[in-house]
Parts: C-alpha cells; structure tokens; sequence
C-alpha cells in the first residue's frame, strides 16, 4: 500500500458526510420556508378570484361573465408571469375564460398543472352566484415561484456550503498544525547520536505522543539491554583469552630462547608471531566493545596532550623495535570524553604509523587547538593510503590489498568509532611533502 | 634476587618462573592470594609479581595486605583486566609498575629489572648502570672503572636519567629537576648538557635518545656483542 496521507485520509471521510449534511439541510430549510411563499403567492390568486366572482350574473338562461375590459386587464397583469382563469358553473358547465385550463382533480384548492405547455398553478374559488356556488379557477405560470424556490434554496444553503469549505479549509491546515509534536520528535530523534540509546524525555512530549514516546523508549531500552549484554559478553571473551595468550606468548619466547634445530626455530616463530596476533586481536576487539553505543563511560576533562604525555613511552619503545623516529609536537588540547577510549584511539593510530612506517621513518604526534577546535593528529611517511581506499579502511577488518604486515585490519575502525562516539571529526589525508599519510581527529568547541 | 609470583594460571606462571629464573633469580610460585601474604610475612622477597584476577582472596586485597606489612616490597601487577578504574585502584593501592596480560617477556623483565634497581638504588649510596657507576655520597663518577668528570649541572641531569632508565623524561621535567631557585634554564641549555653527557658516555655504549619534541630516554645498558 502506497504511503497515505492524513489529510487526503481525513478529507476523504469527512467529504461524503458533509455534503449529505449539506443536501438534507437545504431539504430540510426549503420545504418550511417555502410554503409561506407559495401561500402568499395562492392568497393573491385567490383574490383574483373574488375579484372575478363579482362579475358572474346569474340569468334565467344560464350563468355569464360580465368583466369589463379594463378589469380583465387590470386583473391580468403581473410583472413576471401569465394570469389565467376560468369560471365554471355551479354544475361544472365552462362559462367563460381559458378553456383548457385544467380542472381540479381532487378537492384542493391549490395544484399544479399544465396549461398550453406551461407549468402552472392554479387556485380554485367557491364564489356565491344564485343558490349554490360556482367555481372560479385562476392560474399562473411559475416564473416567480422559481425565482423565488431558487432564492430561497441558495440562501439556506449558502451558510452550509461556507461552513464545510471551511471545515476543509481547516482539515487541511490543522492537520500539519495538529501533528507538530510527531514533527518535534522525529526533530528530535534525528538529532541524535545513533549512540545514544537514552530514553527520550516522556515528560516534555505533548499527551497525544506519549504512547508513541514511551513504545519508542521500550524499544531504545531493548536495545540499549542488548548492546550492553553484547559488551559484557565481548569483554569476558577478551578477558579470558588473555590470560592464556600470556601463558602462550611466555613460553614460546621462552623455547625460542633455548638452542633449536632450524626447522623447528622457524614453526615456532610462526606460533610467536601469531600469539602476539591474536593478543593484539583480542585486545582490541575488547576496545571495539568498549567504544560502542551504551558501554562508554561517563565524559570528564581530558587534555589530549596528558593523554599522549602518559602513552609516550611505550609508544617510544614500540618505534625504537621497528627503527622508526617517534617524535612530539604537543600543546595543550582540552576535550570531553572517556580518557581510556582516546588512549585507545591514539594509540592505534600510533600503532599503525609505526607499523606500516618503513626502517628509519619518521612519526609525528601533534596535539593542540586549531581554530578553537582540539585536535590530536599522527603523520607518517610511509607509504600511505590511496584516496579510494581512504573511505574503505575505516571498515572493520578491511586491509589495504597487498598490505605487508600482519594487522588485523580493525585499528582505523576503532579510532572511528571512537571519534564518533567524542563527535569529533576524522580525516585521513596525504603526510607533508605528498608523502605517507596523517590522520587527524578534530573535536567539537567545548 | 629472590622473586614471589602469585599466578593462578598454571602455564602462565611456570613460564614466568622459568624466564625470570634464567635472568638468574630464584624464583616461588604459589596460586593462593592467602599464602602470598603468609609467604611474605615470614620471608624475605625483593619483588613481588600479582595477578589481580585470583579465586577467592583477590589481587587487591594481597596487595592491600602487602601494603600494610611493615618493610614495602616493589609490587608489579599483573592483570587481564584494563579498565582505567583497576589501574588507578592498583597504583593507589601502591602497586609499583601494572602490566596488562599479555605481554612480551622482554618487556616484563625489563620492567622487573627496573624495580629492582629502583628499590636498590631508593637512597643508597651508589647507582650502577653498566659501566657507569654514581658515588652519590662522594659525588663521584666511574666509567669502566676510571674516574669521569662530570660538571654540576651534567651530574644532575644524568641523576634524573638514571632515575628512569628507558622511560621518557621530559625536557620541562629535567629542567625542573636541574635548575635552582628562582633560576631559568632555557630547553636549548638541557640540550647543551645532555650532548656533552652524550660524548663521555656513548664510547662505553650507555645511550641517551632524544624523543623529538618531548624529551630524552637513557636506554637500559646492553653490552656490545662480542
């Protein structure tokens, strides 16, 4: 089903009714106040009538009508419709007038009927002539009734027609009005941080969307419970590998130490290598659970510069084992956050630039404020990263093809989850003199 | 030296044993949190290795119970947990050095290496590093046995170096150790100071790395292969 809309829905609904509300009030106002019209209309005719029953005679012969031309005249004029009638004896014998003007067919005193092709009305009179009445019948064409039906009908519909163009008017418009607290929180859930799973405040939301606001909050809680239970299951997985890496790594270095055939040096070099691998492994998987939505601890003041202050020196014993030239440029750069999670973001930035630096490069720490903003950076002049695999290597466990090295491909995704989760910006970019490669977090003022 | 490790990871802790045994210490394991504490009311140990993660009587109480004794132990823990909360709890609770499972053996005997000196050194008279040795009463220096001259302001700077051997100290931080009251001692100055330490020292193979834009590290002694 297409998306529908709320308004069309509801003009929908309320159109049918409206208009049959409309119909049955115009019937409803018409008939009553058109009949005072219509009797008004009929009393003129009927005195007409008396008007033309004083000019019957009744003769031994038979009944004749004496109506002088000029009455005849004065009595057949109107402004808007023809005059008609006709005198009928007591019997029912035409005398005299329009002799096709029909007949009463019952005994009302008032009906329609046709005369010469016309609708007509037509009144009936009982005028006294010799012992029994006779009957004078006096019609009219319907102009000004019409005229009169078709005032009257646009008059009592006029005020229902304006009421329900305004009803419309006002559905249209209320509708975007009526809705503006659903408006104000999708305003306020798209602002969000996609790590934030607190409940949204409930005691702001307008009445109308508190069951939405508080099914939505069950929903965040259900996913904040299971990113937690993610979390705690990640860190006990990582905690308990660790001890037995210990184990493995202490007692392949100590069989290494010991005289060995050459073939056997070389397959537990390989077990050594990949101890270290998986520690590292495990160790960061364990910062990745720890960088992620719901397990962050609380934001305090930290100075990036104590940070990298704190991490110097096994940042600087990493670089001496590989020969590279580990350097600091650091000004103070206070920022908001969990001071473990930068550790942990610098120090994998750190860990890379070594890594992929070749014997004798050089990396440089820079923290510092630059246009207000702190930031944190680490230049390397290895071989850097090419533009289109810039975006890819934030992924987890993605490597640059062709890669040397052993890593695990998860360091930049955790220094991005982490910039993330502090709002701060990350940029990989060309090192100075188009060489190597600098990534650099830039924080939010404040 | 004579060395207590309190690990309940078998393989771990034979391992441990043996490698700081070939550095050529004696060596005790136990598992118990309990009987470190009773291991070490009753005899002497010059350092104490810890695992935080033990069954019942935990890391931190071993430690808070070692802390209490009357004679301090050099304590270097070891722990699989990393939260920040832990280690500010160790290092409060006077945990010497922390050390986050796993770990290279070089680095770790490296860093008991550096407690032992440490608790040597704490006020003694004398500090030996390779061929340099420091008369800190006599104000005297040695290498390779012979007399070496060294100004005032060499000597302090080698003090501070000595002091934290493979660790970084800072330019800001030698100049604080180094300058007197109320004198202002330039960066440029500690640079002079610390090449001139540098020519007497580096034909003995002692070596003093700069770390650009932070500092100097006086690297642990290792004598020239033969």
């Amino acid at each position: 089903m297409a998306a529908r809309s709320l308004r069309a829905h509801l003009l929908r609904m309320l159109l049918p009714p409206i208009a049959a509300l409309l119909a049955l009030g115009a019937v409803v106002a018409y008939y009553p106040s058109s009949e005072p019209t219509t009797e008004a209309y009929d009393q003129s005719l009927v005195d007409i009538g008396i008007a033309l029953g004083a000019y019957i005679q009744a003769t031994p012969t038979g009944y004749r009508l004496e109506l002088p031309v000029a009455v005849e005249q004065v009595l057949r004029t109107d402004r808007h419709d023809l005059i008609f009638y006709r005198v009928l004896s007591p019997s029912g014998v035409h005398i005299a007038g329009d002799d096709d003007l029909p007949r009463p067919t019952s005994d009302a005193q008032a009906y329609d009927g046709m005369f010469e092709g016309r609708k007509v009305r037509v009144v009936t009179v009982a005028t006294p002539c010799g012992p029994s009445p006779c009957t004078v019948l006096v019609a009219e064409t319907t102009n000004k009734r019409a005229r009169a039906a078709r005032e009257f009908l646009l008059t009592s519909m006029l005020p229902g027609l304006l009421i329900a163009f305004a009803t419309l008017l006002i559905v249209w418009f209320g509708v975007k009005r009526g809705l503006w607290p659903l408006a104000r929180l999708s305003e306020e859930l798209k602002a969000r941080s996609p790590r934030d799973l607190r409940p949204i405040d409930d005691a702001a939301a307008p009445e109308e969307t508190r069951p939405l606001v508080s099914a939505l909050n069950g929903l965040l809680e259900e996913l904040a419970q299971a990113s937690r239970n993610q979390q705690r299951f990640l860190a006990n997985a990582a905690h308990q590998l660790r001890t037995p890496l210990a184990g493995l790594q202490a007692h392949t270095e100590l069989a290494l130490a010991q005289p060995l055939p050459e073939s056997c040096r070389i397959h537990l070099e390989h077990v050594h290598q990949a101890t270290i691998r998986t520690a590292r492994l495990a160790n960061q998987l364990l910062a990745l659970a720890r960088a992620e939505p719901g397990a962050r601890g609380g934001s305090s003041d930290v100075n990036l510069r104590s940070v990298v202050e704190g991490e110097a020196d096994a940042w600087v014993h990493q670089a001496l084992a590989r020969d590279v030239d580990l350097g600091f440029e650091l000004a103070a750069a206070p920022v908001k956050g969990d001071a473990m999670l930068l550790r942990e973001a610098l120090a994998n930035l750190v860990h890379n630039a070594i890594q992929y630096s070749a014997s004798g490069g050089h990396v440089t720490v820079r923290t510092g404020q630059r246009d207000g903003a702190s930031f944190a950076e680490v230049e390397d002049d290895g071989p850097g990263i090419a533009p289109q695999e810039r975006a890819r290597v934030l992924e987890r466990f993605y490597r640059v093809p062709g890669t040397p090295g052993t890593g695990s491909g998860l360091g930049l995704a955790i220094v991005r989850e982490i910039a993330g989760g502090h709002g701060a910006r990350m940029e990989l970019a060309e090192g100075a003199g188009a060489r190597g490669c600098k990534v650099a977090l830039t924080f939010p003022h404040g | 030296m004579r060395l207590l490790i309190v690990e309940d990871d078998a393989p771990l802790a034979s391992g441990l044993s043996r490698i700081l045994e070939a550095e050529g210490h004696a060596v005790d394991v136990t598992e118990r949190g309990e009987e470190a504490v009773l291991a070490a009311s009753q005899e002497h140990f010059d350092l104490v290795i810890l695992d935080i993660g033990l069954p019942r009587m935990d890391g931190f109480e071993v430690l808070r119970r070692l802390r209490a004794a009357e004679k301090p132990i050099p304590v270097l823990v070891l722990t699989a947990r990393d939260a920040v909360e832990d280690r500010v709890r160790g290092l409060d609770l006077g945990a010497d050095d922390y050390m986050v499972k796993p770990f290279a053996m070089p680095e770790l005997t490296a860093r008991v290496r550096a407690l032992l000196r440490r608790s040597q050194a704490h006020g003694g008279p004398r500090i030996v590093h390779g061929p340099l040795a420091l008369d800190t009463v006599a104000r005297r220096a040695f290498l390779r046995n012979e007399p070496l001259e060294l100004a005032a302001r060499e000597w302090a700077v080698l003090e501070v170096l000595l002091a934290k051997v493979e660790k970084i100290v800072s330019k800001e931080a030698i100049i604080q150790a180094v300058a007197g009251w109320g004198e202002d001692l330039s960066p440029n100055a500690i640079e002079v100071y610390v090449s001139r330490l540098r020519s007497k020292l580096e034909p003995a193979g002692i070596k003093i790395r700069t770390v650009r834009g932070f500092g100097y590290m006086l690297e642990e002694f290792k004598p020239a292969p033969h």
